[in-house]
């Protein structure tokens, strides 16, 4: 019953996206081929990667918009880490996560100790990162890492992009731990009421702290699969990465207000604007057309979501 | 409507003796998804009468009060107004016939001002089409003075009011659309003491205007002291209409329970065994002040006192949500810093808090995700929570409590107030704690559930477990306690037995204004 009820918008995002694919797979024989399919995987991995922790951030009613420039704070010093300072480049690439990690969790600092709403905190935080980050690279890029790391981004294991095996991984954790465990019970009770969670001996701001080290910690891993995938280091890295990411989680079904939403829902709703993003691209719509229907698909998804809940009354 | 009333009854007046009645409802049904939760009941009202309307959650009150309010249509029965059988498709026909609703949840704009709300959607307009703000103010002056509440500032936003002066200005707009009918739920649930006897006599002065009020309410002293005519309503059926004079509150009752209540409080159960929590001096900055207490096993300590003398904070000072900021708290004889509510819970204490709503429970979560919550650590098979003990622990819930539900995946929300309260024990049991804290343990439920709550506090306190009840009502308090501990201004002003708790010293002490230091 539960899982029927909840799979409901999931169950209608899934034929949107068979509906989509079918359609844009008509408008041009290049789309639907394995090699296509693959390479738009790998394009989908940072922003996949970063949306399965703000779905979570979601859940609890809370908003991040630093990721995109956590991420391209990290990327920066991955490149400084290794090249200014001289650490050996895997040395580099751990260190530069802790410090994305440690953003995250300045965040989630902000937001329990001193009751910033999240929205506020993050936007200062964008600010901040960013500010960082060009800052720090004095609009140098940084270029000439050796060819093993390019197999982060570039790299494939069984024929399939070595992102896509890391967004996979990253997606079936995160789904156990929202969905099955008291980790997630307790994310859920925090967006739906955050009080009565409270009240209930429900850890909110250690919970919370979690969630938001983690978006800083995805964020960072992201940072890594994107500089290995187009080779250089520059400080825009990931600017509007934010809106990508909550775009797909809302189009999951998350619900804005918070206590609902899933991993399923966000997966479909990425591949649901992936897949359009590129299909029109290939059937020759330009770049401002395909925002366009993304829009239009999103506040559709919106409204049958909406009409859907009011018809489950109460 | 698939009407069982004659053909062609459409606007003829059915009879002489009807006809001046401003409401009658006849042989009216109402069904949600297939279930009937209105079978057939009849109701009228005479002008300038107060007719209670009675009957545990879920009997059909809510469901009646929406048909005649135009937010509900019945599925089976007519409804005459003066005589004339009318059709409400929404509640604006309900009030173009002169029916206006004050309703449980305040629906005030709190933005704008007295006189702006109680004119809103019917505002006077001068001849150019603007707003004639002197003939609103005037008016609103006028209807408030009408109704005794000449001390409201109708300049003032609505924001800054208490629930009671707000409510003064509902019945106000429901006046100032010349409302003939009058439906108040459960006027009464949120005011104080003073703000009771103040509606009291508004509604008595609308009755002598020759206003017909629907009264709904679960406090027996109000329905004596106002109604004229009572109807019980149970499980959806009419059970009977009575002249006030008529019943006594035994009757009443057993009428809406459908059996005979043979005491009101149950009586005490074994004896006391060991203190288990002890507070010496404790204090959170200067809402509670040096609070010593002792609590012992199988007693229920009763904590009175008026809103806002400390009673509520004492108890969120001890489950942790407000740590102490000085003196110590002991648990068995051991000190220990309860410095969050998860620590509470793990030293065996329970926080069943005063509202249920926003503190209680997750309204749009199941009952089985409400039951588990405070519990989940208990709840798991290796790192996942484990679905299946979650749901059998809902399911032994709802038996256990006779919670009325479909079943452990319905939502809480829609739930009535009893049941809902039964959750909230469900959860908190479920810990198995020995020290269960209940903040107004029935408030705004009927008696029914009410007198089932009672019955298992005093079973638990029977079997060992250590209760501190606060409660605003004095004979709950007085009924249910082995020993009262009275507070006031953050402190504890009295402390009574079981013998000499009584309305009057209780009372007295609680309303004291004590000088500062004359307390501790």
């Amino acid at each position: 019953m539960t899982a029927t009820k909840l799979l409901r918008h999931e169950t209608i995002l899934a034929v949107l996206t068979v509906i989509a694919l079918a359609v844009l797979a008509s408008l041009s024989d290049k789309f639907f081929t394995v090699e296509n399919l693959l390479n738009q995987g790998r394009l989908m991995s940072e922003v996949g990667l970063v949306a399965l922790a703000m779905t979570f951030v979601i859940v609890t009613g809370g908003i991040d918009l630093s990721v995109g420039s956590i991420l391209g704070l990290t990327a920066i010093l991955l490149g400084v880490f290794w090249k200014n300072l001289g650490l050996p480049l895997p040395l580099a690439m751990l260190a530069a996560i802790a410090c994305g990690t440690f953003a995250g969790w300045v965040n989630g600092f902000i937001i329990t100790r001193f009751r910033v709403p999240p929205l506020i905190a993050t936007l200062a935080t964008l600010a901040l990162y960013r500010g960082l980050a060009e800052g720090i690279s004095e609009a140098r890029s940084v270029r000439g890492y050796p060819e093993w790391f390019f197999f982060f981004g570039q790299g494939e294991v069984l024929g399939v992009p070595f992102q896509l095996w890391l967004l996979g991984l990253a997606t079936v954790i995160a789904a156990v731990i929202l969905g099955l465990t008291p980790f997630g019970r307790a994310t859920y009770a925090i967006g739906a009421n955050e009080t009565a969670a409270r009240f209930s001996g429900i850890r909110v701001n250690a919970t919370k702290l979690w969630i938001y080290t983690a978006a800083g910690f995805l964020s960072a891993l992201a940072a890594v699969v994107f500089v290995s995938r187009v080779t250089t280091t520059r400080s825009d890295m990931g600017t509007g990465l934010e809106l990508d990411v909550i775009t797909g989680v809302v189009l999951g079904g998350t619900s804005i207000f918070g206590g609902r939403g899933t991993i399923i829902g966000t997966v479909l709703g990425l591949i649901l604007i992936q897949a359009l993003k590129n299909g029109l691209s290939l059937s020759g719509v330009k770049g401002d057309g395909t925002i366009v229907v993304i829009g239009l698909v999103l506040i559709g998804a919106i409204l049958a979501g909406a009409l859907f809940d009011r018809n489950r009354g109460g | 409507m698939t009407g069982k009333g004659t053909p062609g009854a459409h606007d003829v007046p059915s009879g002489n003796a009807a006809s001046s009645l401003p409401i009658e409802l006849r042989s009216v049904s109402k069904s949600f998804a297939g279930i009937r939760v209105v079978h057939s009941v009849s109701f009228d009202m005479h002008p300038g009468e107060v007719h209670a309307l009675m009957g545990e959650n879920g009997a059909g009150k809510s469901t009646m009060i929406k048909i005649m309010a135009g937010l509900h249509q019945a599925d089976e029965g007519e409804i005459l107004v003066n005589g004339r059988v009318v059709k409400f498709a929404s509640p604006k026909d309900a009030h173009a016939a002169g029916i206006a609703t004050v309703h449980q949840e305040l629906l005030l704009f709190p933005e704008l001002t007295v006189a702006e709300n109680i004119f809103l959607g019917q505002t006077p307009k001068t001849r150019l089409g603007t707003i004639d703000w002197q003939k609103m103010r005037e008016r609103s002056r006028q209807l408030l003075d009408s109704l005794d509440s000449g001390d409201l500032d109708i300049d003032q936003k609505v924001a800054t009011l208490s629930v009671g002066n707000r409510q003064r200005i509902e019945i106000a707009r429901a006046l100032a659309q010349d409302a003939r009918v009058l439906i108040m739920d459960e006027p009464t649930a949120a005011l104080a003491e003073a703000d009771v006897q103040r509606l009291m006599a508004i509604v008595r002065n609308l009755r002598d205007r020759g206003v017909a009020i629907v009264y709904v309410s679960h406090r027996m002293p109000e329905i004596f002291a106002l109604a004229d005519r009572v109807t019980v309503l149970r499980d959806g059926h009419h059970v009977a209409t009575k002249n006030i004079s008529d019943v006594d509150e035994p009757a009443l009752v057993s009428m809406m329970v459908g059996r005979a209540i043979d005491r009101l409080y149950p009586a005490k159960q074994g004896t006391d065994g060991d203190v288990i929590l002890e507070l010496k001096d404790v204090s959170y900055r200067s809402v509670v002040r040096g609070i010593s207490l002792k609590l012992k096993r199988g007693e229920i300590l009763g904590l009175a006192g008026l809103v806002g003398s400390g009673r509520t904070e004492t108890a969120l000072t001890i489950f942790g949500i407000t740590p102490a900021t000085s003196g110590e708290i002991l648990i068995d004889g051991k000190a220990q810093a309860i410095a969050s509510p998860e620590a509470a819970r793990d030293l065996g204490i329970a926080y069943i808090p005063e509202d249920r709503g926003s503190q209680g429970l997750i309204r749009m979560q199941t009952i089985e995700e409400n039951v588990a919550l405070a519990n989940l650590k208990r709840l798991m098979r290796g790192f996942l929570v484990d679905a299946a003990r979650v749901t059998a622990e809902a399911k032994n819930a709802i038996t256990k409590f006779g919670i009325r539900a479909r079943g452990p995946e319905q939502l809480v929300r829609q739930l009535s107030g009893g049941n809902q309260q039964k959750v909230v024990l469900g959860k908190w049991l479920a810990t198995n704690p020995r020290i269960l804290i209940m903040d107004e343990p029935t408030r705004g439920i009927d008696v029914g559930a009410k007198a089932e709550i009672h019955l298992l506090m005093r079973k638990l306190a029977g079997e060992g477990m250590a209760i501190l009840m606060i409660s605003s009502e004095l004979p709950e308090v007085l009924g249910m306690s082995d020993r009262v501990l009275v507070m006031n201004g953050g402190r504890i002003v009295g402390e009574f037995d079981k013998e000499h708790a009584t309305a009057e010293a209780v009372g007295t002490i609680m309303t004291r204004t004590f000088t500062n230091g004359e307390a501790a």
